[in-house]
């Protein structure tokens, strides 16, 4: 494994956005990053900007206002970069798949990598998903030499 | 100054990112204890930086490339000016170039967050610049020179003959590190208020050479901290990391507040401790 | 060439120049004129600098004629003070003219041996008043064409204005060699009297205002001159600034000198007498790029300059130091607050002049090769920047800071210009910086309790300076990353020619300052006080520390060439700001807002507005000021 790859799965800069979540999914999300779970030993830091963040974990549908501001916070992510869909909501819509402005799961609007189910997920959870991102990482991350 | 002690310096220079970045991961892993925490590995800042310069390049001005270096670029000769034992008022003012690199940096892209960092950075500047130059001048009166080389010929521990204006390099040591209570600008890695502030539209590569400068940068303040124990080069360190230290123990214990206490607490504070430090020393027959 | 000969022209020629541009008032006569008295004059400059030193007296005439033409310059002064009902100019040219008739028809004047001398000084501020003031009067041709283009005249006044404007250039030379109280009052007074003529030259009511304000503040300068004639001559029966400095130090003679001292605040714009030079911002920039920045201003200091060794040890000299230093920290903050370019620049002069004056005060070797340094560089320096401030105001129509953001995408050759001008007025490795580091190091080295107080000033005031200057600056650089077409810059010759030069010789000067103080600041000191600086070439050594000025420089280019590299090797697509994802499709800082409203993103100055209340600290300042000139007169006469 070259030193980028390995850097890149050491590090994990993590970008969260909200698309129409109850909040129950992030309340989780910001469990996961507490003490108790300490998801910073892995290298991963909530890092609040696209531009500097790895993954974007995104809770809730994607509805008709919100996909242009989550389309817009993916583009401003540098590559390489991963999307997680936390929660049944951002997987498929949830128990508002079928409302009038619900687009559906963020897939309508981002290419997604992982999905972790659940209502409300469970950090362990989180971090599974994560561990698992890692690995497609690890399997996108291009070859050494290139760019 | 023959090869060897020259060649010494530069390497001493250049090797003052990777002392940064070490001491960063013993930020990170003490802050984390601290907080009940595991925290991550020593190496992390490093494989931080090595994972935001392999990512795909992405600038939110012409201007920040060659200024996100021209930090870096800087820290390294202030860093040079130390190891080569030269005056410390230059290193104070070659400093403020690398700072003002990154606030142009930050000023270049039309960027609200940025832009707020960046006016920030300026008042963490105005409020910790005066009071080193005054703990400088306060180091020249005792030992008769600006120069590094002054100071390692004075022969005497300057903690003991200058403690309280230590005290007051402890207050500017905190805004540099940009930790809490004046971490205004652009705080270290989980504190969100400005979302990155200076550092909101840096990313990638930019961003590592800007993280790799605010090491050399640290580093560079602590060589000068650890000069107040010139004597024994191993004390004059342990001064240093503890002084590194305390700004940790500092930052866990007060929130961020805000600019305007910032100014008054370094100016008051600061002022008020070297020019009694230096009055005493005065009145002692020292100076 | 023969010394005399070169003075002659230096003082003889912007008269009859100014003289021609008054009467043929054609343009391709001006073009010709200030081409012509410009290259002369820093020709001639640069061989009185070579040539070295002289003292003679002029024939009998001209002395005849300097009397005359004072009396009328004060009956000139007298008929303003009417026309603008002003009791002040009144009542201070009366109190000039009364004593100097009094001098010259009762006690029939005093006999000067050598009534012009030129040494090391003179031929240094020679330098700087004639190669920065030819160089503003090459831009002033360009400038005050589109100038008068802007206010739609119908005829053009520049006849009158480049008759002040060169005429000024010959007072200053003047000033500068005179020996003789008599001789040197005048040129003063000419001074004065170009300054209030430039100052309302628009014709505005503001204009005439501040005119009157700078006139009456400039007689009481006057005033002081005339009285320090009468002292000096009581003291020591002559009126020749050589004898007064020679003479044993007394107490009348110090009451003489801090006259003298009174008369370089109020042209230096000291306080309490700073408000007439940013009431004189009305005025066309080619009179704030000459008076209010590189030349004018400089008589106070040359003042101060001159009788500094006769001072030494003299409580007087520490409260010119004093006050020098308080105008510098309180004016450095007070720019912080201006949105107004030129308010800016202003106040930075005001406060580096302030810096320099205490630098001068403080009277010993180290001190006085830093008020050198620091005179020499700001001049160059300060002249570069209110010269751009002027093209960008004519190019843009504004003088307000918020319309210059983003104007290195706009125009960015005079942008440039301004960058480089502010980053080598306070950063590293250019000149005024090199000139501050003196001036730190000459204020730790002088006894404690004068030293602190003002380390402490000097400390706070260069850190307000970077504030200023980096926020001013960086403001240039914000570039929208919008789709706009950017229009290529097309600046005028004289104004190419003139911020071009002035920029190269700002850098060069810089580059090679270890130079400069070897050679234009050491001979000066020679005389008078002991070599504190000595300068292997490459470094600045003033025996306790060093500056390495070749080894920065290279330092500096190599990071800037190494990150040029490292920027065009990774290079990166422009991406648009973080706007919380809100950015709107195709404007890139335009953000979506409340009701689907489309807002685009706005950055603005930062000024602590709350924090500095600009009213109240002038009042302050002018009561310092008060206070401090107070003292002045008090540590001599008890």
């Amino acid at each position: 494994m070259s030193l980028v790859q390995k850097a890149r799965l050491k590090s994990l800069w993590v970008l969260h956005y909200d698309c129409g979540s109850c909040n129950g999914c992030d309340i989780e999300i910001l469990a996961a990053l507490t003490p108790k779970f300490d998801v910073e030993r892995f290298g991963i830091v909530n890092i609040g900007d696209p531009k500097q963040a790895d993954v974007l974990l995104v809770t809730g549908p994607a509805n008709r206002r919100n996909q242009r501001v989550l389309r817009n916070l993916y583009e401003q992510m540098p590559e390489p970069k991963l999307v997680i869909a936390v929660g049944t909501c951002a997987s498929t819509g949830g128990i508002f798949h079928n409302c009038p402005n619900v687009l559906g799961g963020v897939d309508k609007v981002v290419p997604v990598d992982v999905y972790i189910p659940g209502c409300a997920v469970r950090p362990e959870q989180i971090i599974d998903a994560v561990v698992l991102a890692l690995d497609k990482l690890a399997g996108k991350a291009p070859k050494e030499g290139e760019q | 100054m023959d090869a060897a002690s020259t060649i010494i310096s530069l390497v001493l220079a250049l090797a003052t990112p990777l002392m940064g970045g070490v001491l960063a991961g013993v930020d990170r892993k003490l802050t984390a204890r601290m907080q009940e925490r595991v925290g991550p590995p020593l190496l992390q800042p490093f494989y931080d930086v090595i994972k935001l310069w392999a990512k795909k390049p992405m600038i939110a001005s012409p201007l920040q490339p060659v200024l996100a270096f021209g930090y870096l670029g800087f820290a390294l000769v202030a860093a040079g000016i130390v190891t080569f034992r030269q005056d410390l008022l230059l290193v104070l003012f070659v400093t403020a170039l690398a700072d003002i690199c990154l606030t142009v940096a930050a000023l270049s892209a039309k960027s609200p967050y940025s832009y707020l960092g960046a006016r920030r950075e300026f008042l963490s500047m105005l409020s910790y610049e005066p009071v080193m130059l005054l703990a400088y001048v306060a180091v020249f009166m005792v030992t008769g020179s600006f120069m590094v080389q002054g100071v390692l010929d004075y022969g005497k521990p300057l903690l003991l003959v200058l403690p309280a204006a230590l005290v007051a390099l402890q207050l500017v040591l905190i805004v540099e590190m940009k930790k809490s209570p004046f971490d205004v600008s652009g705080s270290g890695h989980a504190h969100q208020e400005l979302v990155r502030g200076v550092y909101t539209e840096l990313s990638g590569y930019t961003m590592a050479l800007v993280e790799v400068g605010h090491w050399a940068k640290v580093a560079t303040t602590l060589m000068v901290l650890s000069l107040f124990w010139a004597p024994n080069p191993v004390i004059g360190a342990a001064v240093g990391l503890t002084m590194f230290f305390i700004s940790l123990v500092v930052d866990n214990s007060y929130p961020r507040l805000t600019w305007q206490r910032m100014l008054k607490t370094t100016w008051a504070l600061g002022f008020t401790l070297i020019v009694l430090n230096i009055a005493a020393l005065a009145a002692g027959g020292v100076i | 060439m023969n010394p005399q000969t070169l003075v002659a022209v230096n003082v003889g020629l912007p008269a009859i120049a100014a003289l021609a541009s008054l009467v043929l008032n054609d343009k391709r006569m001006r073009i010709g004129i200030v081409s012509l008295t410009s290259i002369v004059l820093i020709v001639s400059s640069i061989l009185l600098y070579v040539g070295g030193g002289v003292e003679f007296s002029p024939a009998p005439v001209y002395g005849t004629a300097v009397l005359a033409l004072d009396f009328a310059l004060l009956a000139y002064f007298l008929y303003v003070g009417y026309r603008a009902r002003s009791p002040q100019v009144l009542g201070l040219t009366l109190l000039q003219l009364l004593p100097v008739a009094y001098f010259e028809f009762i006690v029939k004047g005093a006999h000067v041996e050598s009534v012009l001398v030129v040494d090391g000084l003179s031929t240094l501020l020679t330098l700087i008043i004639n190669i920065v003031g030819s160089v503003v009067l090459i831009y002033g041709l360009s400038y005050m064409d589109e100038h008068e283009h802007h206010l739609h005249l119908e005829s053009s006044r520049q006849g009158r204005f480049f008759f002040y404007m060169i005429l000024l250039l010959g007072a200053m030379n003047g000033l500068v060699y005179s020996n003789s109280l008599i001789w040197l009052y005048f040129f003063w007074e000419v001074t004065t009297l170009c300054c209030y003529e430039l100052i309302r030259h628009d014709g505005t009511e503001e204009a005439e205002r501040n005119a009157v304000t700078a006139l009456w503040m400039g007689l009481v300068g006057g005033v002081g001159f005339v009285a320090a004639m009468f002292v000096g001559y009581n003291a020591v029966h002559s009126i020749a600034l050589t004898e007064l400095m020679a003479a044993p130090q007394s107490q009348l003679l110090l009451i003489g000198f801090a006259l003298m001292a009174l008369a370089a605040f109020t042209k230096s714009a000291q306080f309490p007498f700073h408000s007439w030079l940013l009431g004189a911002m009305v005025a066309p920039t080619p009179v704030s790029a000459l008076l209010h920045s590189s030349t004018m201003v400089n008589a106070g200091v040359y003042m101060l300059l001159r009788i500094a060794p006769a001072i030494q040890g003299a409580s007087l000299t520490y409260v010119i130091a004093l006050g020098g230093a308080v105008t510098f920290v309180v004016t450095s903050f007070l720019a912080i607050r201006q949105s107004v370019s030129k308010r800016v620049l202003a106040y930075s002069t005001i406060g580096n002049l302030g810096l320099i004056i205490m630098c001068i005060g403080l009277n010993t070797g180290l001190s006085y090769s830093a008020a050198l340094t620091l005179l020499f560089f700001h001049s160059v320096a300060k002249g570069l920047l209110f010269m751009g401030a002027g093209v960008v105001e004519n190019k843009i129509g504004s003088r307000s800071i918020e319309d210059w953001e983003g104007l290195l995408g706009r125009m960015p050759l005079t942008s440039m210009v301004m960058i480089i001008g502010m980053v080598s007025m306070f950063l590293p490795p250019f000149g005024m910086l090199i000139g501050k580091w003196v001036a730190v190091d000459a204020v730790a080295s002088t006894p404690l309790l004068i030293g602190l107080p003002m380390v402490v000033m000097v400390a706070l005031g260069s850190a307000a300076t970077t504030f200023y200057y980096a926020k001013w600056l960086g403001f240039l650089t914000v570039l929208p990353n919008s789709l706009e077409k950017r229009k290529k810059e097309s600046l005028e010759a004289p104004y190419k020619l003139a911020l071009y030069t002035l920029l190269g010789l700002n850098i060069l000067v810089s580059i090679g300052a270890a130079l400069v103080v070897d050679d234009v600041v050491n001979p000066i000191l020679a005389a008078t006080y002991p070599q504190a600086v000595t300068t292997p070439g490459y470094a600045i050594d003033l025996g306790f520390t060093t500056f390495p000025v070749w080894p920065l420089w290279a330092a500096v280019l190599a990071v800037m060439l190494v990150g040029a590299s490292v920027a065009r090797s990774k290079g990166g697509a422009l991406s648009p700001p973080y706007l919380g994802g809100e950015n709107v499709a195709d404007k890139p800082v335009t953000f979506m807002t409340t009701a689907d409203s489309e807002v685009a993103a706005e950055v603005s100055g930062v000024y602590l507005v709350s924090q500095i209340d600009e009213g109240m600290i002038d009042r302050l300042a002018v009561g310092a000021g008060i206070l401090i000139m107070t003292l002045l007169f008090l540590v001599v006469i008890i």
